[in-house]
């Protein structure tokens, strides 16, 4: 208890706490949104994307945020458009838009003269390093992206159940559907410091597809994502923190290991072999 | 004959080099039960999309309740209730039957405003209707067919439409179940007075509910009381050498499961 007391007393580990909680809720939220809907590809995809953003923002020697924002969106807006058309399989055209950018990000790399660690942060994740300015941004974005769900909450339910009915019933649902786009990509580069382009989308999916795993309900899946991410990433920089371990794999592995128990004691499961 | 509550005028509806539907005029009265029968690929699917202010007319003119719909945002669909064409439901889509009932309330009440307790008191009302009030907390993915789709017409029920606008309705569930779905529509259309729109390749299971049959097939060839459109003369012209019909009773010759 002491110990755990001297680790709360390190302004470092104040805002890693921080900052982790709040990547862990936003995700989930976000989260709860792209398993429904079946975008899980498409964010991963954009995790790539938004590090080629950073990388080119390092290169050229200006703020990394807004590079990562914009190839962010670039990303899921392509990918939107190409989902609506159909003219390719959509695992296909994002598994070469999702190497195309990651080879972007190698040939920035690349061309920097010298190692950059901070670059390695972005990749692997670096939530101990948080600086007061990022956990601000974090913040920002972070209470954005849940503002605009909350506010559009009804509509994005609608969308991930059924997009045809919802537009077929008066909902702009093809607005909505740029809008959660956009939403993931923000949340994306959100997280992206703190757990990194690697394994970001992690925290994406794994707290929405365990809540998934326990409920029949949608406002109940929302509510057990939002616990599950924000205990497994403030959790998972606690055991870094002990351990001293990466903060990245940390919380993804404890979120898995989490995910493995859920899908083992699922009602679901349960009901479907006692039927 | 009440005034018409959807108007199409010479309406013409597809893509650049796919005409869907060509030359529709028709009328469609309130408070009527309409059938519309064709073959597959005939056009009763735009119909619906055309209906729902999906698509507009590419020339000609479609009037629903007071609204032109040469645009497609037009806020009359919230007052069509609409049964899509059964799709494979997600069994384990964590969805409760008065959540998804509740989603009939979104489009009425537009963006930026929740629901409160007279829309949950509408949902509820809607399933009361449809006999599904007991179910209300169930997962949907849990229930039977018949009961899913009883669900899906109270969603549009809660819409609280004047028109109600199913899509092959019978289709994909059992014999009895189908029976029973039909009886729930010429209920809810007697008791609720709503206009009635029902698409169906099921001629022989709908001829005995309808005001009026209209016969697609990319043109509309018949439009009046089913004995007027169910004679051999009328429907030969659409379902060509496919069509038997027996003493008793008509039944159209066409393997519709290959199509599907």
């Amino acid at each position: 208890m002491t110990q755990f007391a001297e680790m709360l007393t390190y302004d470092f580990m104040q805002r890693s706490l921080a900052a982790a909680a709040l990547v862990g809720a936003v995700c989930s939220v976000i989260g709860v949104f792209v398993v429904l809907r079946g975008l899980a590809f498409i964010g991963a995809g954009t995790a790539h994307a938004a590090f080629a953003g950073v990388t080119l923002a390092y290169l050229i020697g200006v703020p990394p945020l807004p590079l990562a924002i914009v190839f962010g969106l670039a990303t899921v807006w392509i990918t939107g458009i190409m989902e609506e058309q159909g003219r390719m399989k959509l695992d296909v055209s994002i598994g070469i838009l999702y190497t195309a950018t990651m080879a972007l990000a190698i040939l920035f790399i690349g061309l920097m003269k010298g190692y950059n660690a901070e670059v390695y942060g972005y990749l692997f994740g670096s939530v101990l390093s948080v600086t007061p300015e990022e956990l601000r941004t974090i913040g920002l974005l972070g209470v954005l992206v849940v503002g605009v769900i909350v506010a559009f909450a009804k509509e994005l339910y609608f969308i991930a159940f059924d997009q045809d009915m919802a537009e077929a019933s008066g909902v702009p649902a093809r607005r909505i559907f740029y809008l959660l786009l956009t939403l993931v990509a923000l949340t994306v580069v959100v997280s992206l410091k703190t757990v990194g382009a690697i394994l970001v989308f992690a925290m994406v999916l794994i707290p929405a597809s365990t809540a998934y795993q326990l409920t029949h309900s949608l406002k109940q899946m929302t509510v057990y994502a939002v616990l599950i991410g924000t205990v497994c990433a403030v959790g998972g920089v606690m055991v870094s923190y002990w351990w001293d371990l990466p903060s990245g794999p940390a919380i993804v592995l404890l979120a898995t290991a989490v995910f493995f128990l859920s899908v083992l004691f699922s009602p679901k499961r349960l009901r479907r072999t006692s039927a | 004959m009440a005034a018409p509550i959807i108007r199409f005028d010479h309406a013409t509806f597809g893509f650049p080099g796919v005409t869907a539907l060509e030359d529709i005029s028709l009328e469609i009265a309130d408070g009527e039960f309409v059938g519309v029968i064709g073959p597959n690929g005939s056009g009763k699917t735009t119909l619906c999309r055309a209906v729902l202010g999906l698509l507009p007319p590419r020339s000609g003119h479609l009037q629903i309740f007071d609204c032109a719909c040469e645009e497609l945002r037009c806020h009359h669909r919230a007052r069509i209730g609409y049964l899509p064409q059964k799709g494979v439901l997600d069994r384990n889509f964590p969805i409760t039957v008065l959540e998804a009932v509740m989603m009939g309330r979104y489009g009425a009440l537009g963006l930026f405003t929740r629901p409160g307790r007279q829309d949950r008191e509408i949902a509820l009302q809607a399933l009361a209707h449809v006999g599904m009030q007991d179910h209300q907390d169930s997962a949907l993915g849990h229930l039977s067919g018949g009961q899913q789709q009883r669900v899906l017409i109270a969603r549009a029920l809660a819409q609280q439409p004047r028109v109600l606008l199913l899509d092959e309705p019978t289709t994909g569930i059992d014999m009895p179940t189908q029976h029973a779905v039909l009886d729930l529509i010429r209920r809810l259309h007697r008791d609720l007075r709503l206009t009635v729109l029902l698409i169906t390749h099921d001629i022989n299971m709908i001829r005995s509910c309808v005001d009026r049959l209209v016969l697609l097939k990319t043109r509309l060839y018949a439009a009046g009381p089913p004995e007027e459109v169910l004679r051999p003369d009328v429907l030969q012209q659409v379902y060509g050498k496919e069509l038997v019909i027996t003493e008793k009773d008509l039944i159209i010759v066409e393997d519709y499961h290959h199509h599907h």
